[in-house]
């Protein structure tokens, strides 16, 4: 296995070298190493004030990248040559408070599907390579991320980005999403579509949690084609498909016969559109849509228009729509559901160079069941309350202020959100300031009032303050201690402890 | 009507006239410098030292003297580390003086051959001792010579130095105006004025930041607010995905996955987004940032793995289950027989992503199931039946889970 891994990687390098063509002679590769280790220590607490979890946790990364892999003349205008890079990231994130018998199967009054003491995901590990065949082609190869209007999302497999030279680029990528429960992506899933709950079933029987799908290798295709080189205009359309392959259980209730559902089926199909224009003297606009394909759906849509005026001030307008959609695997598709839409306004003044203001306030209204719409299509579901009206609002606003210097950052926050299902409303001020170019003091102190519309008596007032030190050996490299403090009337008084090394080796 | 409008908009413009302010430095700064810019970047052009008195106006308009005279440097430099400050030889032929050694340098005869008329701070007695002037180079990649032999004049990234007395940083270039011309893609067949900031700005990877290099010792470089509307305000935590969403690659430039990882897939709560004792009381927020959370946690893996540990969620295995009590409101208003506030569809149909990060599939299958599985309470909205055919033809299992086979064909279209 390791030898192929590595005939790959050479034929890789080989076949990039060639691509390449004739490449000046320059400078040679540049390494990085980085690891970062954090270790946290804090109980959680459930509902009624009762300690249910003691977490002491540790999660460590060990990051490798290799830049610049094709020679390169350290010299102007060298914009047009072929680049080479590696970069990979692996993860390891334990519970060592958790419970052995937590993650074991045969512990049954115990046992969670899909949790994991230790787990060790590869976050990403890939080769990229930028403007080769005269600037025109780029490619991505490895465990890799994707981020545009369809959201967060990551792969293995390849990727093909090609620049022409009439101010587009198209993209197109295959291979298969990243998905907890197989190996090195974690115990959890985060990049597949959401709605699902499953893993790794290793060592469970079949009738223990069936609801706990069995994680399969998912293929995944997309393309996209976007604006290039245009400083002030940037459009993106982006198509994306993924299958879901192999069994799933779909008798989830313990007295239903077995049945199961195998083959390959949809998990998600969306195309999304963003475009961003900015005229540098008079402000910009933003927007975006995406439609989901299975769902039938629009599931997203926002905009924004900012104007520059005078004296460093910006102000914008902002709207967001937003209805949930899942998994083709997941149920809650066919829930009932209404969108929500978000309109907001904000206001941000850069008053010197160093201190900057921001305001803004926001109303979001949720649309409600109606009377007409229970009685013609809700079967089986109670009586619809009389006097429901159609919409329900929330509302919300927030103050915000930076002061930057060299070694010196001061932030104030201050925010309130209003509606029907609670309120949060307080602030707080964080700061951190270099000594020496070696010594980091930080600190941060937050007043909270929290107001539980639907349980009142979780309403509460919190208080925190943390106090961090940490001692920088080098650039990028930093040891600390970070003690944090809570407070509430629900609660009472609780410690979390946070400990940290970040390591940074460049060559 | 029309007249209603003319004095609001009329006192509207005169408002914005007194924000503008006056046109200041105005005609004399480079292309790209707004009246109210405060220079360019101090990180891009560190601070200067000068302590030469210089006439540009002086020597261009009255003088005649072209750039090249003194500047000869700026025709044929190919890197920022050059000094393209003329030596003092180039100032003898009319000073009269004679700075052919640095150690001895002979005054000339008339005032402005005298040491102090150019030398801030020189007094006599000083002999050939003057306060040196400090350009650090710029934190940039800049051919003068690829632009010279494009023809491209020093007003065009300069500005009318022949305006001014001195030529502070105020006459170094805006990013904003190499935009001019920049604006080519990576495509070899465009040019070389090319729009990707590698262009011009330093190498990051190994030295740190994305694509480019943006931490220096005189700061950090950020991005200004006409460009792609991406000014990291003291707010811009809640809008930067509006700039990310639109092209994440633009964010690459200057960051690495790592960055952006650390929040959207990280372990470590980041108190400025989640303060406090944020695990005791997310779940208020939880139902009123519905779309939010799930831009960083996948609900049916980290939320529903931590409520299935603690007890909180209705799966969760028997031996923790004595620790929990009911987490909704009262089951007479939370799934009474009267679907009013508080009562659990509406609360799901306005934010069902709060649901999907407690419960399973099977909790809901329960009651939502249809004859045989569930107690048949229908979940779906209205006109279902007019489009889930499709849906099942693409992905039966979901229909599956809560409808007999037999119950399917016949319904769904």
């Amino acid at each position: 296995m390791r030898l192929r891994i590595a005939c790959a990687a050479a034929v890789l390098c080989c076949a990039a070298r060639a691509f390449a063509g004739d490449s000046p002679s320059g400078t040679s590769w540049k390494g990085e190493l980085t690891s970062d280790t954090e270790t946290q220590f804090y109980d959680v607490y459930g509902p009624t004030g009762t300690p249910m979890l003691i977490r002491a946790r540790l999660t460590s990364t060990l990051g490798v990248s290799v830049y610049d892999l094709l020679p390169r003349p350290a010299q102007a205008g060298q914009e047009l040559l072929p680049d080479l890079t590696f970069r990979a990231r692996l993860r390891y994130d334990a519970d060592y408070g958790a419970s052995a018998d937590e993650a074991t199967p045969t512990t049954i009054d115990r046992f969670v599907p899909g949790f994991s003491r230790g787990p060790v995901d590869l976050m990403y590990a890939y080769v990229e390579g930028r403007r080769f065949l005269h600037g025109v082609l780029g490619f991505k190869l490895g465990r890799q991320y994707v981020t545009d209007a369809l959201g967060w999302w990551s792969f293995d497999g390849g990727l093909v980005h090609v620049t022409t030279p009439a101010y587009f680029a198209l993209e197109a990528y295959a291979g298969l999403e990243v998905r907890g429960g197989l190996p090195f992506s974690g115990a959890i899933g985060r990049w597949e579509a959401d709605g699902v709950w499953r893993g790794d079933r290793t060592g469970m029987d079949p009738t223990q949690y069936p609801a706990f799908e069995q994680n399969d290798v998912a293929p995944a295709i997309g393309a996209a084609i976007e604006t290039a080189g245009v400083s002030w205009l940037h459009g993106r359309l982006s198509y994306r498909r993924v299958y879901n392959t192999g069994d799933s259980v779909v008798s989830i209730l313990p007295n239903e016969a077995p049945l199961t559902y195998s083959g390959e089926r949809i998990s998600q199909e969306k195309l999304g559109y963003s475009l961003s224009a900015t005229a540098s003297k008079i402000g910009g606009v933003e927007g975006g849509v995406v439609y989901d394909f299975y769902a039938n759906a629009t599931t997203s849509i926002w905009a924004s228009a900012d104007v520059f005026l005078p004296k460093h001030v910006t102000a914008s307008v902002d709207y967001d729509y937003y209805q949930p959609t899942f998994d083709a695997d997941s149920i809650w598709n066919f829930f009932a559901t209404y969108p929500m839409n978000d309109v907001g306004a904000r206001v941000v003044w850069d008053a010197t160079q160093k201190l900057s203001l921001a305001a803004g306030a926001h109303v979001r209204v949720f649309q409600n069941e109606t009377e007409d719409a229970q009685t013609s299509t809700i079967q089986g579901a109670g009586a619809l309350a009389p006097g429901i009206s159609p919409f329900t609002f929330a509302e919300g606003g927030m103050l915000s202020a930076r002061y930057k210097r060299r070694d010196t950052l001061l932030t104030a926050n201050a925010s309130g959100n209003f509606g029907d299902q609670g309120d949060r409303a307080g602030g707080d001020v964080a700061g951190e300031r270099l000594f020496d170019a070696r010594y980091v003091l930080s600190g941060r102190v937050g007043l909270w009032h929290w107001e539980d519309k639907l349980r009142p008596d979780r309403s509460t007032v919190a208080f925190g303050a943390m106090l961090g030190g940490g001692y920088r050996f080098f650039n990028g490299s930093q040891v600390g201690v970070e003690w944090e403090n809570d407070a509430s009337g629900l609660f009472g008084w609780r410690m979390r402890l946070l400990a940290y090394l970040r390591l940074t080796v460049t060559k | 009507m029309t007249r209603r409008w003319l004095l609001p908009l009329a006192i509207l413009f005169a408002a914005m006239r007194a924000l503008a302010g006056g046109d200041a430095r105005t005609s004399s700064l480079p292309p790209g410098a707004q009246p109210d810019d405060s220079g360019p970047s101090d990180v891009i052009f560190p601070a200067q030292d000068v302590n030469i008195r210089f006439n540009h106006a002086l020597h261009v308009k009255q003088l005649h003297q072209a750039c090249k005279s003194c500047h000869p440097g700026g025709a044929t430099s190919d890197s920022v580390a050059d000094s393209l400050l003329p030596a003092g030889t180039a100032c003898d032929d009319c000073h009269l003086t004679d700075h052919g050694n640095l150690h001895a340098v002979k005054a000339g005869d008339g005032d402005s051959g005298k040491c102090a008329f150019c030398h801030v701070g020189y007094k006599d007695g000083d002999g050939s001792v003057v306060r040196t002037t400090e350009i650090p180079r710029a934190n940039m990649i800049f051919s003068h010579r690829r632009h010279a032999v494009r023809n491209i004049g020093c007003q065009q990234c300069h500005g009318r130095v022949e305006d001014v007395t001195e030529a502070t940083r105020d006459q170094l270039p805006r990013m904003r105006g190499c935009f001019h011309c920049h604006q080519m893609p990576d495509s070899a067949s465009r040019g070389d004025a090319k729009a990707a900031c590698d262009t011009c700005h330093l190498r990051g990877g190994a030295a740190g930041g994305g694509v480019i290099r943006i931490a220096f010792p005189e700061g950090k470089l950020s991005p200004p607010r006409w460009m792609r509307d991406a000014e990291h305000g003291p707010d811009f935590i809640e809008r930067h995905r509006r700039v990310a969403g639109a092209d994440s690659q633009f964010c690459a430039n200057c960051h690495k996955e790592d960055f952006c990882t650390d929040c959207h897939d990280g372990r470590v709560r980041p108190r400025r987004i989640h303060p406090n004792d944020y695990i005791a009381m997310h779940p208020v927020d939880a139902r009123m940032e519905n779309e939010r959370c799930t831009s960083c946690h996948r609900e049916q893996s980290f939320c529903v793995d931590c409520h299935l540990r603690s007890g909180v969620g209705q799966s969760s295995p028997t031996g923790v289950q004595s620790s929990k009590s009911r987490f909704h409101p009262p089951a007479a208003i939370w799934s009474g027989p009267f679907r009013g506030p508080g009562h659990h569809a509406l609360e799901a149909q306005r934010n069902l992503n709060a649901c999907v990060s407690c419960h399973v599939e099977s909790d809901c299958v329960k009651c939502h199931g249809g004859a045989g599985i569930g107690a048949g309470y229908n979940p779906h909205p209205a006109g279902f039946l007019s489009s889930c055919g499709m849906q099942m033809r693409r992905n039966p299992r979901p229909c599956m889970v809560c409808h007999q086979p037999f119950e399917i064909a016949g319904k769904c279209q």
